[in-house]
């Protein structure tokens, strides 16, 4: 195999012997200084000469690339790695990177894939000084001119780590020169940006269709020297709306660690496309060489959620709702089916069955596409399923999220269903011929008590009558998944703590005793995964340094079971002194939180109003009903359906 | 019916068996060209011969669709296959022909042996190794040729029901001869019906 030469930390001794011939009596400095330069050699992956490698790890074919509809692009002005930081399956299911690599692209820019390498390959690499490669070009990661990464959920950080560590890249942002690739990062985490403001140079803060395009074409002018620095090009690309840039902002903290103030930039509205149907999407996917988690064609019908579920960080940063037109979704759907040969379709948003002209799409479809192609709705509320839609998804098993068990406790949560609805859309599931249900639900939200638990069991009992008093052919099969509740920032309970590991496996204790049923089995996440999450959700810098220590002490793909490492984790937290409680805690509604300097468009007023609400079990209830004023409306007038939808109710009964 | 031959290079060796089903299931259907369904689960009726391990590269697989195409097959083929597939030969047969009982033997080329005497090792009267499974199993029996061509392995061994796994026989050579069992290209199917078929 061919002798790779990369020069960070890794420097190939041979060579290191060669290049000190070269230059034999110069200075220690400019030996590394040539060392540097000679990292700019283009260099490129042999496939056929890491056959033992490839061989040597399941799935070999997550690095190969080569998929249909993937195609390795000439060098242009600005090469751009889209990464995203978990394996290949998931990664490839991910629309958000495809959207912006769409946008990239069709600026004629030049653009690749890379995914985090499973635990056996990322080894291989290091044993074989292998730097990580992207998909396409199979070019080293550190010979891009900008890696972004997509963050889709907290437990991904240690990923991002690793994949930069795995290219050889120094891992902080203040250790990287302008030799090395501009690290941006984007996605729903970067709301809170300030765990890795350590590690990544940009990030984009909301909708990704057009800012990540304009900052590459400012990179461009900095490549060809039209500005003159790398300081100076973080400063021209902090003027784009969406974007931050950590190193122009510096936080001051007070002696307890909150936040005393934030100095530099201190205020970065997120990006906001208003209409998405003028809005860039692909017009052509890359089918995966191996199944992925979603094997099917995503169209994305709207953006946004009318409900404003008081938990839900999605629900409130990606307002104001946007829906696509049925017209732009079926001659998407029908592009892509046609340059994919899948044959699914899945009509995707965070309440589907909230779409204003689904009946309207689902028979547009249904003309349009081929015969054998089916649709699939995830995301569909008790209050808006319909027997209609359900029989388009072919599926046995329905799944179904009630999130608290009890009437009051959903009132405090503004989950506006009541029981009554979810045993009406649980029964035309049975009539249809269901018999698998699943039901999510949350553990430790604000104001539960084990009277709210008990009324989880309630549900259960209520949903087994209702299936056993009609003669049916198979055995009724209830799945309770109940996940820890994080409070998230930009929601109305980011102030609010989260319960500890005693509370919670009480909770559970509880459940376990109340949910002694035939047929109901009952699942819940881990309660140090649920902490770590929060902790990184609602971090400040110092939890930058944690990540960092956990990476080091070997803690990486955090959301797998299989790799995670409470002990790595246990470790960082005493090697920097930073723990996870300073993250659970109450925060205190006059305290500047970490994430403050970030306007995502919705008022602190709104949230304090919505949080006072909750406190007194009001539901707020859904825009459809009516504007509640959450701070959008300044900026963009909502798309209200009132009666044209079918899930809207007149339950809201206040308006701003 | 469709019966063509194709080749898995450039990347797509690492494909696995049942992911190549998908990927061809899926040339076909971007190609417009609609295959017949079976079964509960509605599989379309592709019939692939016996897997090649993955990391194999093949220029002489096979496969049997339930589909007609009157066009020009291999220009859809190959317009619409992931990188590395490509169509190479095709013709139409009536009746679904049953791939890996009908492909008996198939030539491979094994690149980075050490040279050994190929005529002494076949005058063994068995050869007995531990396969990926950690089997005992006597190997002899599935080489039908060995002999070198410009310092590179050519064998041609069973396939099927009975099949010798060429980096099987390659890591056995290495261990006993010397140097690494490299690149390994499966060349041809062997039975004489088919290379009629697909002339």
């Amino acid at each position: 195999m061919q002798k790779i030469r990369f020069f960070s930390k890794k420097v190939d001794t041979l060579f290191t012997f060669r290049a000190l011939y070269a230059i034999i009596g110069r200075k220690i400095e400019e030996v590394y200084a040539f060392l540097q330069e000679e990292r700019t050699y283009s260099m490129k992956i042999d496939l056929n000469a890491m056959k033992d490698v490839l061989l040597s790890c399941e799935k070999p074919s997550r690095y190969t690339g080569g998929e249909f509809g993937s195609e390795e692009m000439p060098d242009s002005d600005l090469n751009f790695c889209m990464c995203l930081p978990d394996v290949y399956e998931v990664g490839m299911s991910n629309l958000g990177i495809k959207i912006v690599a769409k946008s990239l692209t069709d600026r004629g820019f030049c653009v690749d894939r890379c995914f985090a390498p499973w635990v056996d390959f990322g080894k291989a690499l290091r044993e074989n000084h292998i730097p990580l490669y992207s998909l396409q070009k199979k070019k080293p990661l550190a010979e891009f001119d900008m890696i972004g990464f997509s963050l889709q959920y907290e437990l991904s950080y240690t990923n991002l780590l690793y994949m930069l560590d795995l290219a050889g890249i120094p891992l902080l942002r203040t250790e990287r020169d302008e030799k090395y690739p501009v690290i941006v990062a984007g996605g729903p985490c970067t709301v809170n940006p300030e765990p890795m403001a350590d590690f990544v140079d940009i990030f984009f803060i909301g909708d990704g269709e057009e800012n990540d395009a304009e900052v590459a074409a400012l990179y461009v002018k900095f490549k060809k020297g039209e500005i003159p620095d790398r300081h100076a090009f973080l400063e021209a690309a902090a003027k784009v709306p969406g974007v931050y840039v950590p190193a122009l902002m510096e936080v001051e903290y007070n002696d307890d660690h909150t936040v005393r103030a934030f100095h530099g930039i201190t205020h970065v509205k997120k990006a906001m496309i208003p209409d998405l149907d003028k809005a860039v999407y692909p017009d052509k996917l890359a089918v995966p060489n191996c199944e992925a988690v979603h094997d099917r064609v995503v169209i994305e019908v709207m953006r946004g959620c009318y409900r404003g579920c008081r938990f839900c960080q999605a629900g409130f940063i990606y307002r104001p709702v946007r829906p696509r037109g049925v017209d732009t979704l079926t001659k998407q759907a029908c592009s892509l089916i046609r340059k994919t040969g899948y044959d699914e379709v899945s009509m995707n948003s965070l309440s589907t069955g909230d779409y204003p002209h689904l009946r309207e799409l689902i028979r547009s479809l249904k003309a349009e596409l081929p015969e054998n192609v089916t649709l699939a709705l995830p995301s569909l509320r008790v209050d808006s399923f319909d027997s209609e839609f359900a029989q388009d998804a072919r599926r046995s098993s329905l799944t179904f999220a009630p999130e608290a068990g009890t009437q009051r406790l959903r009132d405090v949560i503004n989950k506006d269903v009541t029981l009554e609805e979810i045993l009406t859309a649980v029964g035309s599931a049975f009539d249809m011929g269901y018999y698998n249900v699943k039901l999510y639900f949350m553990l430790g939200l604000p104001t539960e008590t084990d009277e709210d638990l008990l009324g989880i069991a309630d549900i259960a009992k209520q949903i087994s009558a209702l299936y056993y008093s009609k003669k049916r052919k198979k055995q009724l099969r209830i799945s309770i998944s109940c996940a820890t509740f994080i409070p998230k920032p930009f929601t109305p309970f980011q102030w609010e703590r989260q319960a500890s590991a005693e509370e919670i496996e009480h909770k559970q204790q509880v459940l376990r005793e109340a949910l002694r049923m035939r047929g109901v089995s009952l699942s819940w996440t881990d309660y140090f995964q649920a902490a770590l999450e929060a902790m990184f959700a609602r971090g400040d810098r110092r939890t930058g340094k944690v990540l960092l220590a956990a990476y080091k002490n070997g803690c990486i793909f955090d959301g797998w079971a299989e790799c995670f490492s409470k002990e790595g984790w246990q470790n960082a937290f005493a090697e920097t002194g930073v723990y996870p409680t300073e993250f659970t805690r109450a925060f205190a509604e006059e305290e500047i939180l970490p994430w403050d300097f970030v306007d995502v468009l919705v008022t602190k007023e709104f949230y304090l109003r919505e949080r006072r609400r909750a406190y007194q079990a009001k539901v707020t209830g859904s825009c459809m009903a009516g504007c509640k004023g959450c701070g959008i409306q300044r900026e963009f007038t909502c798309h209200i359906p009132q009666n044209e939808c079918p899930g809207a109710k007149k339950s809201g009964e206040e308006t701003a | 019916m469709i019966l063509f031959r194709y080749t898995k290079v450039d990347g797509a060796e690492y494909i696995s068996h049942l992911d190549l089903f998908r990927q061809i299931d899926r040339t076909f259907r971007r190609a417009g060209i609609p295959v017949a369904m079976e079964g509960m689960g509605n599989h379309p009726k592709i019939f692939m011969n016996a897997p090649l391990g993955t990391g194999i590269q093949s220029l002489a697989e096979y496969c049997c669709a339930d589909a007609a195409y009157d066009g020009d097959f291999i220009r859809i083929f190959n317009e619409n296959a992931p990188k590395g597939v490509r169509c190479t030969a095709w013709t139409t047969v009536e009746k679904k022909v049953n791939l890996p009982v009908l492909i008996a033997w198939c030539d491979y080329r094994i690149e980075g042996l050490a040279h050994f005497d190929e005529e002494a090792l076949l005058a063994e009267p068995e050869i007995v190794l531990t396969d990926k499974r950690d089997r005992v199993v006597e190997i002899r029996s599935k080489i039908h040729a060995l002999y070198w061509d410009n310092g590179i392995l050519c064998a041609t061994l069973r396939s099927g029901n009975q099949t010798l796994r060429p980096d099987v026989l390659g890591e056995y050579l290495a261990a006993r001869f010397g140097g690494k069992c490299g690149t390994i290209v499966k060349t041809t199917a062997k039975q004489e019906d088919m290379r009629e078929l697909l002339k």
